[in-house]
């Protein structure tokens, strides 16, 4: 070892960790006793660290699953109003099959109730049965690098809103009378879309696979094999590697949509400024 | 003997105040407490020494926490403030385990 040097400033922190105050305290001291006046101070001082120990302590564990969580809670929260929406959906079922039977009742003449269920069914709030097609799409598999063994960012076999849009599309055009996504039945005014890389039907969350079925005439599954939009997909299932099937279904039941929330025509409050002519009202 | 009680009763209010800490005096707690160690275990082994000095040790203490503060302060003001903390662990953190190790060999004569 080569002789310590007095400028090595880690050698000399290695060598003496201690504070040579203490030392240098204890030679002023002498042989005297430790001066008993100080004690206070320290007393103090150990306060002031068990504190800080114990507030450093208190933030670590307190920060570390905050995160976590929190987002527990959230998701606890949203199973919890999941929940209580599904509870409100299927009592708001059962109600509007009570008003249904209770306008059948109502309804002495059987004519204008059949056609009342006639125009339900047609637009979607009544529920059918029938024989029609189940169209079932899948995203395609993650692709992995043979190599690497990592999935692959893009993979550009993921069905996407247009994608439904297009085989709803297509069966309305194949005959279709009644179409549904996921279960979801869809409307005159239902919507396909995405938000953040979901697809929601009318507002509701779909995940693959998707299975769009539709009730309609019995040639429909051909009819609809036979359109560019099933030919397109199966293309997609050679590029993409898309899943994508086409069957016939008999004694398909398809749920009423929910029934859109009623809009009340109203006077437009006359605003002091007005054009003579009338504008929009909204 | 007074001061492990002082400690203790240190530790027991910080947990039972629960005191929140303001968000600007959340990066320097950790070097608080490293500086906070340092001087404990040097007054540790000072006592053990028979050369502990309570005077010693409260400025040690004040001092520590206050430099390793502003180092870190400065750090952050320069944009090296992860860089300054590190070397602020690594000097107090040296520190005590040289002083650890000393306490060590005289507790166990090893």
């Amino acid at each position: 070892m080569t002789s310590p040097r007095r400028d090595d400033l880690l050698g000399e922190l290695f060598r003496n960790p201690l504070d040579p105050g203490y030392a240098a305290a204890a030679a002023r001291r002498g042989d005297a006793p430790p001066p008993r006046s100080g004690r206070w101070l320290t007393v103090v001082a150990m306060l002031a660290i068990g504190f800080l120990l114990a507030v450093a302590y208190h933030q670590v564990v307190q920060a570390a699953p905050g995160t976590s969580k929190a987002r527990d809670d959230l998701v606890a929260d949203v199973r919890a109003r999941q929940k209580t929406a599904d509870d409100l959906q299927r009592r708001a079922a059962e109600l509007r099959a009570q008003v249904d039977q209770a306008r059948d009742d109502a309804l002495a003449d059987g004519d204008s109730a059949a056609r009342l269920r006639d125009l339900a069914a047609g637009t979607g709030t009544g529920k059918v049965t029938g024989d029609g097609v189940a169209v079932r799409i899948a995203d395609a598999p993650p692709q992995v690098d043979p190599v690497t063994g990592r999935t692959q960012d893009e993979n550009l076999g993921v069905v996407l809103d247009r994608d439904l849009q297009d085989i709803a599309n297509g069966l309305w055009q194949s005959g279709a009378e009644a179409v549904a996504v996921n279960g979801q039945r869809l409307t005159a005014t239902g919507t396909i879309r995405a938000a953040g890389g979901v697809i929601l039907v009318d507002f509701r969350p779909v995940t693959s696979p998707y299975e769009v079925t539709a009730i309609g005439p019995p040639d429909l599954a051909d009819r609809f094999n036979a359109s560019a939009t099933a030919k397109r997909f199966k293309r997609y299932v050679d590029e993409y590697r898309m899943q994508f099937g086409v069957k016939k279904r008999a004694n398909l039941a398809l749920a009423g949509a929910a029934e859109p929330p009623l809009k009340y025509a109203r006077t437009p409050a006359p605003t002091p400024s007005s054009t003579p002519s009338g504008g929009p009202t909204r | 003997m007074i001061a492990v009680i002082a400690l203790a009763i240190g530790v027991a209010a910080g947990v039972f105040l629960e005191p929140s800490v303001p968000l600007g005096l959340q990066p320097y707690l950790p070097i608080a407490v490293v500086a906070a160690l340092d001087a404990v275990f040097g007054a540790l082994r000072a006592k053990l020494d028979g050369i502990f000095d309570d005077k010693q040790f409260v400025v040690s203490f004040v001092s520590n926490v206050l430099v390793a503060a502003l180092i870190v302060y400065l750090g952050d003001k320069l944009g090296v403030g992860g860089q300054l903390s590190t070397g602020v662990v690594v000097v107090l953190g040296v520190r005590i385990f040289g002083n650890v190790a000393a306490i060590r060999r005289h507790l166990f004569r090893a």
